[in-house]
């Protein structure tokens, strides 16, 4: 058992603000390339390479970024899914008060983990298929004697009820529903305890059209009703610009922009940001008209460009670019951008 | 043509054109049924286009609708035990006869110098259109070899040339690789130079950036319209991206339940549209730049059971212009010149 005084219950870490839930420092995570009979290793992949966010509580923070760029690991590292490099991750605990998820203790984490649930990308990767509904949504609340019985059977009707199944559905197996159901049921497993922050990995990515609406109303019925923290990673860029209230957007295991979502999606200061938002598809056939088209490939996180890990692709870059990674710097109030030549560029959002 | 060198290019994609251009095939109420023990899906029931040379027809569909057994019908690759049961696929070949691919042995001989050849596929997953164990120069040249009958140096040469059309650097090197050793880009950038290797007239894309990045995504699409501008190809483009159709396409069939329920020219479709559901899937979308609306307008349900689809017009359980009796039979019906709708309310719903 690990502790240190960041560990401790009640310390209010750096760089928080009052209305912080969540506040990830440097956040560092490398996974090892293993090479040869001896597993050696030869080199890092480094997947995410000093992360610094605060979410607030009651807000949605969008994560966003191309397949690879380290969101996923984020997010899994703060579920303590996996144990960063470096870094802090401190989470305002409803019980416990302030504490490092990656450093607290077996039992604070299992206080923790009533707090901070996620939802998952496939429906019908996620849940168990020999589990009924019952037992996948129950099985949260049984784990930490919330309830039992006909109490526990009580409960779950009701969460089923929340998000728009039937609670008759209960003793069913997940095979019998569709994907935007099963979504439903992932969800409610995730509510079943009231949790303060939820994760939402890519949740309506794997969903039809019609069905994404419903589900994407869902979430944000819930999260007025019991007042939830999002953390919702994507790469819809139109779903991130609909529930988010702030958004980041990361590049090769860095977070390039972060900034309220109308600010980011119409005022972006990051040439990254402005390419991408340039490269969605827009469902208007007379709007069709210029586009950025980044040639080249994302950079192999292992062996990332020096200076801006952007900076091959950029057609703004100058000889700093090259050599020095541009520091997250707020250039506008909650408008953070790492780009040595934001005030000096123009870029162009989206059209409203 | 885009090479790596140009880290950034900034492009405009054009606009929207007119089927103006002669047919390359004319698929007629195509039906194909997958009978089953449960029941027959009637996984295409009454499809009819047209694709015309140099331009993009855009298909668009949850899934399950028949969007993917459409293509598949047409080349002769339906999954058992599925089957095309009536209708008539026209293709007008190179030297301006005719072939009636319905009916045709989905062995023999004649298919299987059109597949490939004269119609090109594009798998949704590259990873899975390609063979593991056989470098990218190995697969191209196969197919070369198979419908030119090349020589190996011809081939090669050939292989070459389309690598380069589909701007992928160096092509040498990338036929050496095989497809583990490439990103997801470019292995769909090899998958296309494959399809394209043979010249072909028509291009079936199904989903093809739907496992892409958008960045990717935007250079892939622009990619296919500039082959499509040098070859005159027709290309029947099956996505469930609305986005994305109104990207590539010309003109566009929405379809539910295996049957089409509005057919009209890309420009009608987005901002016309006279079928309830396409409407709704306008509506449901979130759209990048709209300042923050409170809610979606999802469509109610979810796509119903293939083997028991509602009687009458498959959408009405779904449905909020519902009429009991006036909606049980809905006329495929020409609204406008060239703008088709399945819906007898079509005109007055909005």
């Amino acid at each position: 058992m690990t502790t240190n005084t960041s560990a401790q219950t009640g310390t209010v870490p750096a760089g928080a603000v009052d209305g912080d839930l969540l506040v990830v420092r440097d956040l560092v995570k490398h996974f090892p390339i293993r090479k040869g009979f001896w597993s050696k290793i030869v080199g890092h992949v480094r997947a995410v390479d000093g992360v610094s966010f605060n979410v607030r509580q009651g807000e949605t923070l969008g994560l966003v970024g191309e397949s690879g760029c380290g969101k996923t690991t984020t997010s899994r590292l703060v579920m303590r899914a996996y144990q960063p490099t470096g870094g802090t991750i401190h989470f305002r605990d409803r019980t416990q008060g302030w504490l490092d998820i990656p450093t607290a203790s077996a039992t604070q984490v299992r206080g923790v983990r009533r707090n901070l649930q996620m939802i998952f990308q496939d429906p019908y990767s996620s849940l168990n298929p020999r589990m009924t509904l019952l037992d996948i949504i129950g099985e949260p609340l049984m784990v930490n004697g919330v309830a039992k019985g006909s109490e526990l059977q009580d409960r779950v009707a009701e969460l089923l009820r929340l998000v728009g199944l039937h609670p008759e559905y209960m003793a069913r197996y997940p095979h019998a529903f569709s994907g935007g159901q099963r979504q439903r049921v992932g969800i409610a497993r995730a509510i079943a305890l009231e949790p303060q922050l939820v994760v939402c990995d890519e949740p309506v990515s794997a969903l039809d059209v019609s069905i994404q609406a419903q589900t994407l109303n869902l979430l944000e019925d819930l999260q007025a009703r019991l007042g939830l923290t999002y953390i919702f990673v994507a790469h819809d860029l139109s779903v991130v610009q609909h529930v988010s209230t702030r958004v980041a957007v990361m590049y090769v295991g860095r977070i390039v922009e972060c900034a309220p979502t109308e600010d980011l999606f119409f005022t972006p200061k990051h040439p990254y940001t402005e390419a991408l938002l340039s490269a969605v598809p827009t469902p208007d056939p007379t709007r069709r008209g210029s586009r950025i088209f980044l040639a080249g490939e994302v950079p192999d996180a292992s062996n990332p460009p020096p200076g801006c890990h952007f900076h091959p692709r950029c057609r703004y870059a100058a000889d700093i670019c090259r050599t020095t990674v541009p520091p997250l710097t707020e250039i506008a109030p909650g408008h953070t951008v790492a780009c040595h030549m934001s005030d000096q560029l123009s870029l162009t959002g989206v059209h409203s | 043509m885009m090479t790596s060198t140009d880290a950034v290019r900034v492009g405009t994609t054009s606009a929207p054109r007119a089927m103006d251009t002669p047919v390359a095939l004319d698929v007629n109420d195509l039906r194909t049924h997958f009978t089953m023990p449960g029941g027959t899906v009637r996984a295409v029931d009454g499809v009819s286009y047209r694709l015309h040379r140099g331009r993009t027809l855009g298909i668009v569909g949850e899934s399950g609708c028949g969007k993917s057994v459409t293509a598949q019908s047409i080349l002769g690759i339906v999954p058992r035990p599925g089957k095309v049961v009536s209708g008539s696929m026209m293709l007008t070949r190179g030297d301006g006869s005719t072939l009636e691919l319905a009916g045709l042995d989905p062995k023999g001989k004649v298919i299987r110098s059109v597949r490939g050849n004269e119609i090109a596929y594009i798998f949704q997953e590259p990873m899975s259109a390609l063979s593991p164990i056989h470098t990218i120069g190995h697969q191209i040249t196969e197919v070369i070899r198979l419908h030119t009958g090349a020589n190996r140096d011809q081939a090669r040469e050939r292989a070459e040339t389309v690598m380069r059309q589909v701007g992928l650097p160096r092509p040498d090197e990338v036929l050496g690789r095989y497809p583990h050793q490439l990103s997801g880009g470019m292995r769909q950038r090899a998958v296309i130079g494959i399809a394209l290797a043979c010249n072909p007239s028509i291009l079936i894309a199904d989903e093809p950036t739907t496992a892409l990045d958008v960045t990717t995504e935007a250079v892939i699409l622009d990619l296919v319209r500039s082959l499509q501008d040098t070859t005159g190809m027709a290309i029947q483009f099956i996505t469930h991206n609305l986005g994305v159709i109104a990207e590539i396409a010309d003109e566009v069939v929405v379809m539910y339940m295996g049957r089409q329920v509005e057919r009209a020219s890309v420009t009608d479709l987005f901002l016309r549209p006279q079928h309830p559901y396409t409407q709704a899937l306008l509506r449901s979308m979130p759209r990048l730049g709209k300042r923050a609306q409170a809610r979606l307008e999802a469509i109610e349900g979810m796509v119903p059971d293939p083997f028991s689809v509602p009687v009458g017009c498959a959408f009405h359980t779904r449905c909020r212009h519902y009429v009991p009796v006036r909606c049980d039979q809905p006329e495929y019906v020409e609204v406008a010149p060239g703008h088709w709708v399945r819906c007898s309310r079509a005109g007055e719903v909005a």
